[in-house]
């Protein structure tokens, strides 16, 4: 039961990162990423590639996914960011498509459907059992580093002229702030921790493949961030094991009803992330965390 | 001497690739039609239109199996995505729109996903048939063409037909293009705004459905058949601008050309990707599409 | 010191023999936990079901005559849905919750690819039915044995059947999977003997449609098309070869083309003239009849009947090795399969046999069962059939 547990924590602080991801540029910038199963995937099978085939260290793959996030993040916004939200929405949507479709038919780099399997741990034969509480520990690490510096833009002039640039674009940019700057380094970062996210969860599971990057992640995600409270880190973390535990619980209630079969289990579990979604969105957009808006500091005089 | 057998064999295999392509186009113009004009209308990009197609094949495919012939169950597969779309956009999508276009299309990823599973729950993951007679292909030279194909098409292109008459003489018609142009002007010359918006919804809607039907009448369906032509829906949009019906059509004839021509030169795996490249470059070059981002 | 230590040894004993006795008791009536890890649903669905019910069946059987090592088995079965993400998790709970020491009946290459590094990691004991020869390659340490032929095997046979067809222009049409570049390989290297040419392509097995797929086959004018996918696809490639006009023979295996695939064409004339091709379950022999009476088919599928022979095998190695392990299987096995001793077919006959301290050679209602180091079997024999009029019909059995 232990194990279990401690399996659902993790994942879920995996998720609370990619919640942190989305919280940066959707919170902070009013940016839509409905791509991040993409930079989770880019992030998972480079530092994957890199410890199996490339045979580095786990601590390099790691910092790879975090650049390859980053970079990928990159690609997408040169053409978009001047553009209107809801191109941005299609575009990243696009994007994380053609990542899984890269994925699953590439095959000499990625194995393509087969996925990569045997990921190593860190110090898994050593762990032995109590790798899963250690990674666990790591996983919480890596959520507290980034969620320090994400709360750190937050109230920092930078994360100011974020929110400026959610509530208007056009009087932000007549303010004198260099928009399209900050958007694309917005989403750079918020596309690396999302590839760090995607990391983690390889080395924890030690197998990815393709059909796990579905457009479906992203729903948690954004379930996550728009429940526990948008433009607020704390919120997105809060949010995120919201989720795991609807997952989870759902798992359970589901195998309540009789009668239905393996696929119709999914479904409904499916089913009710959507519709969980569908609610929050239109009965409390706010969330359970409601955006704190630090004032301004004082000038000196 | 027979040095022009290699150049005729590739201007056949070019030529098979573009009737392939203008099939695939004309279907795949009726949910681009239904996606674009509720953009016009609705002011934002719908992204359940997954959900809906797949929807609309599986509701024609059960009047099919009922008994019903082709008009009856594309009706049926018409009316039942209409009312889908009806039911989301005003207890989902529309109450969101006032927040913005972004909370809007959020929804609406979430409401795909619940029609996509809804279907999953009724019929599991198997792929279903709709128990048309499998012919051979009919020879015209070296091009071939099934009868299916050409069934579908002229049922696709009597319905494109039928719909750029009501838009252009119909009175309801006519308001819709007003409103979609000036809706401010238009609620002033006493058109109605929620009406033309349950209009945009349920004709739109109807015509995703549609087309996932047509689309699934040629070889099968599944619950994730809508969501394997979403991005060609929108890069059909958005490459023949968003907001315009001819853009649609046109811009669905190009992407299906394109999927195919794309087949030849990197495989049949990288179909979709076809889509999300035109809309990258269509956005980079011209944002506003071919057709620029008029109402119809 | 030492008066003391038995001292208190002789109180510790005393004060908790007292509740100590249940626990072992507890520990000795422990059960022995086996999984199946099978297709029941996606692609490999129609075989999943019975391969779980026939290792239900056997270890039934052996509880009824007593178990092994006095040890009620216990048998959990999963499913992997033929997709390796969700064989992943099910093996994981297996492993971690349930603690079993052997998962049997591995479906696809892909599945058995991805729950292999959690088997040989836990040492958990992991019996297969893929065929694709990278499984025996990888680093298993022992704890991997199949007794489906593997690629090598089936491919050079299939290679010899279709130049016994008379082919000179032979076209290969296969999604990607862990065996197409070895199918391709032998082909390539077998065909030409043969006085044939061989082409290819790979095809996405989720489309919906493959006339494009199709023209580019036809295009090589082949006179033998080897539909080489699952069952989804191979549905939707016969008909549109058939909506194509090809006129050619078609080969394919029989896990993909089955009767299933027959009923929901619908259509005889498509399937007509179809070859196919399995490696052959021992039929005739005791063991088959009582796969046949387990299942309650007169033909069981030849991965039933290999998941049989799993099950006699685990059971019947543990029982050798007077230890219910990963590694006690892993050590033993072979002992139990090629030991050189009386013939036996089933792990009840077995397990009688290793406790009156005689060798046992295991025979199975797959065949011989008897495997080389590096898990693969050494022998067995193939079925081709042809469809005519939606029936199957055997052409041989070599």
């Amino acid at each position: 039961m232990l194990s279990y547990l401690l399996f659902i924590a993790t994942v879920g602080g995996i998720y609370g990162l990619l919640a942190l991801s989305l919280n940066l540029i959707w919170g902070g910038a009013g940016m839509v990423n409905l791509g991040l199963a993409g930079f989770f995937a880019v992030g998972a099978y480079a530092s994957a590639l890199l410890t199996t085939a490339g045979h580095a260290p786990i601590a390099v793959g790691w910092l790879a996914a975090l650049v390859a996030g980053g970079v990928a993040g990159l690609v997408v916004t040169l053409s978009t960011t001047r553009l209107r939200e809801d191109y941005l929405a299609i575009v990243t949507l696009g994007f994380a498509e053609v990542v899984r479709l890269l994925a699953a038919n590439e095959i000499w780099l990625t194995r393509g459907s087969d996925g990569i399997s045997g990921i190593p741990g860190p110090w898994k034969a050593a762990l032995g059992p109590a790798f899963n509480a250690v990674y666990f520990l790591i996983v919480v690490a890596a959520l507290a580093v980034v969620f320090f510096v994400v709360r750190r833009i937050d109230r920092s002039p930078y994360g100011r002229a974020l929110r400026a640039i959610r509530e208007d674009a056009q009087v932000a940019q007549v303010a004198g702030k260099p928009v399209l700057r900050f958007k694309t380094e917005a989403f750079a970062l918020s596309a690396a921790i999302a590839g760090l996210a995607g990391a983690l969860y390889g080395h924890f599971t030690s197998y990815i493949a393709p059909d796990l990057f579905l457009p479906l992640i992203t729903v948690y995600i954004f379930l996550a961030v728009a429940s526990g409270g948008t433009g607020r880190p704390a919120g997105a973390l809060v949010g995120a094991y919201l989720v795991m535990t609807l997952l989870e619980s759902s798992r359970f209630l589901v195998e309540w009803i009789p009668g239905v079969t393996a696929v119709q289990r999914a479904a409904l579990k499916e089913l009710l992330i959507a519709v969980a979604l569908i609610l929050v969105l239109r009965l409390k957009p706010s969330g359970v965390l409601p955006e704190r808006i630090p004032p301004a500091p004082h000038q000196a005089r | 001497m027979r040095a022009w057998r290699p150049a005729l064999r590739q201007g056949m295999i070019l030529l098979q690739a573009l009737v392939n392509g203008l099939v695939s186009g004309t279907l795949l113009a009726v949910p681009a039609i239904g996606f674009t004009a509720m953009f016009a209308v609705l002011r934002f990009p719908n992204f359940s239109v997954s959900g809906v197609a797949t929807l609309g094949a599986f509701a024609g495919y059960l009047a099919y199996g009922a008994g019903l012939q082709m008009a009856g169950s594309l009706a049926v597969a018409f009316a039942v995505a209409g009312a889908a779309g009806l039911l989301f956009d005003k207890v989902a999508h529309l109450p969101l729109v006032k927040q913005g276009a972004l909370p809007a299309a959020i929804a609406s990823i979430a409401t795909g996903l619940v029609l996509e599973n809804v279907v999953r729950l009724g019929f599991g993951n198997e792929p279903r048939g709709y128990d048309r007679p499998i012919a051979r292909d009919i020879y015209l030279g070296e091009i071939r063409v099934s009868p299916q194909q050409l069934e579908t098409m002229a049922l696709a292109l009597a319905l494109m037909l039928a719909v750029f008459a009501a838009l252009a003489f119909t009175r309801i018609g006519k308001a819709m293009r007003a409103s979609a142009d000036n809706p401010e002007l238009a609620a002033l010359k006493g058109i109605r705004p929620e009406r033309i918006a349950m209009m945009a919804s349920f004709v739109g809607m109807g015509l995703v459905g549609v087309g996932g039907m047509l689309l699934g009448l040629d070889s099968s369906i599944d619950p994730l058949t809508g969501t394997r032509i979403l991005l060609s829906i929108f890069a059909a949009a958005v490459l023949g601008g968003l907001g315009s019906a001819p853009g649609a059509v046109l811009g669905a004839f190009l992407i299906g050309v394109a999927e195919e021509l794309s087949v030849l030169v990197v495989g049949s795996q990288y179909r979709a990707a076809v889509g999300f490249v035109a809309i990258l470059i269509v956005l980079s070059l011209r944002p506003r599409g071919l057709l620029g981002e008029r109402a119809f | 010191m030492k008066r003391i230590h038995i001292g208190r040894r002789a109180a510790l004993a005393g004060g908790v023999a007292a509740f100590a006795s249940p626990a072992v008791l507890r520990a000795q009536s422990d059960p022995i936990k086996l999984a199946t890890l099978t297709p029941l649903t996606g692609a490999g669905g129609s075989y999943g079901p019975t391969m779980a019910k026939v290792a239900a069946s056997v270890v039934e059987e052996v509880n009824k005559a007593g178990g092994v090592l006095g040890r009620k088995v216990v048998l959990v079965s999963e499913d992997d849905q033929t997709s390796p993400e969700p064989a992943v998790r099910a093996a994981r709970k297996l492993i971690d919750v349930d603690k079993v020491v052997a998962i049997m009946g591995t479906w696809a290459s892909s599945v058995t690819t991805a729950v292999a590094p959690l088997c040989w990691e836990s040492k958990t004991f992991l019996c297969t039915v893929s065929g694709a020869d990278s499984i025996t390659q990888l680093p298993h340490q022992g704890f991997l044995i199949r007794t489906q032929p593997n690629s090598t095997l089936q491919v050079s046979r299939v290679g010899e059947f279709i130049l016994s067809l008379g082919a000179k222009k032979v076209f290969t049409m296969i999604p990607q999977t862990p065996f197409t570049q070895a199918t391709f390989d032998i082909l390539n290297a077998v065909l030409p003997k043969g006085g044939a040419t061989h082409q290819s392509l790979i095809y996405d097995d989720k489309k919906t449609t493959y006339r494009t797929e199709v023209d580019q086959a036809l295009r090589a004018s082949p006179d033998v098309i080897l539909a080489n996918g699952y069952t989804p696809d191979s549905i939707v490639l016969l008909k549109d070869l058939y909506r194509a006009g090809f006129k050619g023979k078609i080969l394919g295996f029989a896990y993909s083309i089955n009767q299933k695939l027959i009923d929901q064409i619908g259509q005889p004339e498509v399937v007509e003239g179809v070859y196919t091709f399995a490696p052959s379950p021992a039929e005739g022999s005791a063991a088959y009849e009582k796969v046949k009476a387990a299942v309650g088919s007169a033909n069981p599928d030849p991965y039933t009947c290999q998941v049989y022979d799993h099950t006699n095998m685990v059971l019947m190695s543990m029982a050798f090795a007077k230890d219910a392990s990963g590694t006690a299987i892993k050590d033993n096995i072979r002992k139990v399969t090629q030991g050189g001793g009386k013939t036996v077919d089933n792990a009840v006959d077995g397990i009688k046999a290793i406790a009156a301290g005689e060798k046992i050679d295991y025979t199975g209602a797959s065949g011989p069962c008897d495997f080389d180091d590096k898990g693969d079997i050494l022998d067995c024999k193939f079925r081709y059939e042809q469809i005519k009029s939606g029936k199957f019909t055997v052409v041989k059995i070599a």
